[in-house]
Order: structure tokens, then C-alpha cells, then sequence
């Protein structure tokens, strides 16, 4: 009995341990977002001409400070999600998805950076439709979110990314395909790691945190699913996510 | 002239919403707290309202509340203008009225500009 009530005691301290840390990252991540919301916009002011007109120096200077902070408001956004994938305290709640829609309406998202990029962004829609599938519709956003953007990101102009979804054997399997950068063979086992980003991204000064892909396998395999990806011969690189559909 | 109500507390914050919007043309109009803004809300002829969620004396979800169930503004468009992002709170706001949940850091001035003209068009 005694081991029990210490059990319950350290369960409930940690319980309280984990409350105050997701407190923290909430107040933390809130100030700071509210710092770098200013600087965005200041920098975008200049940048704009909105003050005046910059030299070439001022002006190179200026979109520098521009990319630095929207590097790191990139890592508050992905701390967040992690965090938030990660607590504890957040039961994942799951129900019926209609996982074509839930892809429909982030393409939809997408679009407009897709455009901006000249990037074709494609659904390719399966006949017939599939079933619903029991998942956590957000944390399932974020992931398929996480997958198109990076495959957006990492695309050369004109080149295309097509999404698809098909049912296997009691499961649904979702695949990203892009025409992009790729992934190095020396990076392919560091690929999900946290904090990791790949040599090919880094010489190509994409923004990035190293956070999306750790985050979104995590969030993968609460579902007791599976995330992996493999390079195409063409170049670019395809990013598999099989869910189970019950 | 189109009318907006800017509820934001910070007051650098709420100083760049509001030049920007005035250059575009707009009538702006501002609070910086909840005990404020119930009183802007009376101001006739709102036609958009740009909200924080946190604010140094309500909870913004409250005030949204409270804005929604006013009579006069209850078809007015609310733009909830905020750097918490939990869905829940996305959620929270959407199911309270907000026309639209925006993420502050996430949105250059412009953007927000251009996501107002979009609204009242």
C-alpha cells in the first residue's frame, strides 16, 4: 500500500512538473512570437521602402536580419508543435477522418505559396474514394502540413509535387513526392533526428529548425503508423506515411 | 471610408497595425484592454474588428463573447489577431464567431491588409 501511495504521490508531482513546463513553453514561445512579430514587420517596412529608400549594403543587410528572424520564428512555431506532440497531458483524441478531405483542405492552404513559388502542388485523387480513417485530426494535419511544406520548400521552380492516398491491407498509405533537392546518402539515417538538418538544405540557406520531420514521425508512431521515404532516380525525394485506418 | 477596431495591448504593436491600416485608407479606431474596448464597441458604424486573445485585464475569448452577442455587431467580421496558435484556441475563437483566426508572427502587415480587404469585399 505504501508503495502505491508513493507511486500516486511521484505520478502527481510529475503531472504538475509537466503542467508547469507546457505553461512555460506557452508564456515563452507567446513573448517571444510577440518580439519577433515586430521585427518581421519593421523589416518588412524597410525592405518595402515603406521609410525611405535603402542603399544596395542597407538593403542586403536588412533581408538578411529579415531571413534570421523568420528562422527563428520558424523554431517557436515547430518548439510549439513538439511540445505539444509530446506532452503527456494532451491525450491524442482520436476519431473518424475523412483523410481526403483533411488533404484537400491543406492543398487548398498550400496553394497560394505553391503559386507564389511556381510550384505545381497536386492531389492525386484516388478512385474509388477510401475510407475513414481513426486519427487525431490535428496532430494529422500537422503532419501531412509538415510533408507538403517541406516538399514545397525544397522543389526547384516549375518542378511539381503530387500527393496521393491509397488503401493497403487495413491501412492508409500517403505518399509526398517532389522533384526537389533530395535527401544525401550520408544524411539519410539523421534524416528524422531532432535538431538535424541536411548539408544539401543548409548550402541552399532554406529556413528551417530541424524540428518538422522529428516532430512529424513522433506524431506518426502515436498512431502506430509508419513514416519513410525514399529518393527518386529522377531526383527529389518521396516521403511515405502508412496510418492504420482503425 | 471603412472602420476598424483594433483591440491589441501592445502598444508598439498596436502603433504599426494601425499606421499601416490608416495609410491604406482606413478609419482606424484602437483599445488596449478589455475594459476599453467594451467601451469602443458602442462607436457607431464598425465595419471589421482586429482582436488580441491576450489582454492585460479579460480573457480575449470573453470579449469575443461579448462582442458576438452585441447586437450591432454581431454580423460584424471579427479577425482574431493573436500569437497563441493551440488548436483549441483556433477552435475557441472560430466556434465564438471569429471570422478568421490569424497568427501574428506568422502575417506581414501587408498579408493582414490584404486578408481584411478580402473579408469586406
Amino acid at each position: 500500500m505504501e508503495e502505491i501511495e508513493k507511486l500516486k504521490n511521484e505520478n502527481e508531482q510529475l503531472k504538475r512538473m509537466n503542467e508547469n513546463k507546457s505553461d512555460i513553453i506557452s508564456i515563452t514561445t507567446h513573448q517571444l512570437r510577440t518580439s519577433f512579430s515586430a521585427l518581421k514587420w519593421i523589416l518588412k517596412m524597410f525592405i518595402e521602402g515603406d521609410v525611405g529608400n535603402l542603399t544596395d549594403e542597407q538593403n542586403e543587410l536588412i533581408q538578411k536580419a529579415y531571413v534570421s528572424n523568420e528562422r527563428m520564428l520558424r523554431l517557436v512555431n515547430d518548439l510549439l508543435i513538439l511540445n505539444h506532440s509530446e506532452d503527456i497531458s494532451i491525450s491524442y483524441n482520436f476519431k473518424k477522418v475523412d483523410i481526403i478531405k483533411l488533404i484537400e483542405q491543406i492543398i487548398f492552404e498550400f496553394y497560394g505559396e505553391s503559386v507564389k513559388k511556381e510550384i505545381g502542388l497536386i492531389f492525386l485523387k484516388p478512385e474509388p474514394e477510401i475510407q475513414e480513417i481513426n486519427c487525431d485530426e490535428e496532430m494529422t494535419r500537422v503532419v501531412l502540413q509538415n510533408l507538403i511544406e517541406n516538399s514545397i520548400k525544397y522543389s526547384n521552380k516549375n518542378g511539381k509535387v503530387f500527393v496521393s492516398v491509397k488503401e493497403e491491407d487495413g491501412f492508409i498509405k500517403i505518399s509526398v513526392h517532389d522533384a526537389g533537392i533530395g535527401i544525401k546518402e550520408e544524411d539519410k539515417d539523421n534524416i528524422f533526428k531532432k535538431f538535424f538538418r541536411a548539408h544539401n538544405a543548409i548550402e541552399k540557406d532554406i529556413v528551417g529548425s530541424g524540428l518538422g520531420l522529428f516532430t512529424t514521425k513522433n506524431i506518426v508512431e502515436k498512431h502506430n503508423g509508419k513514416i519513410w521515404f525514399e529518393n527518386q532516380k529522377e531526383g527529389g525525394t518521396t516521403f511515405f506515411v502508412s496510418l492504420p485506418i482503425k | 471610408m471603412k472602420k476598424i477596431l483594433i483591440i491589441e495591448d501592445d502598444s508598439f504593436l498596436q502603433g504599426l497595425e494601425a499606421g499601416k491600416l490608416e495609410k491604406e485608407g482606413y478609419n482606424v479606431i484602437t483599445a488596449s484592454s478589455g475594459q476599453e474596448a467594451m467601451k469602443k464597441i458602442n462607436e457607431p458604424d464598425i465595419d471589421i474588428i482586429l482582436q488580441d486573445l491576450v489582454l492585460p485585464d479579460f480573457d480575449g475569448f470573453e470579449i469575443l463573447k461579448k462582442i458576438k452577442e452585441t447586437d450591432k455587431l454581431k454580423n460584424v467580421p471579427v479577425i482574431v489577431f493573436s500569437n497563441l496558435s493551440e488548436p483549441k484556441e483556433v477552435k475557441q475563437a472560430k466556434d465564438l464567431g471569429a471570422t478568421d483566426f490569424m497568427v501574428k508572427s506568422n502575417f506581414t502587415l501587408d498579408e493582414l491588409v490584404q486578408k481584411i480587404k478580402s473579408i469586406l469585399k
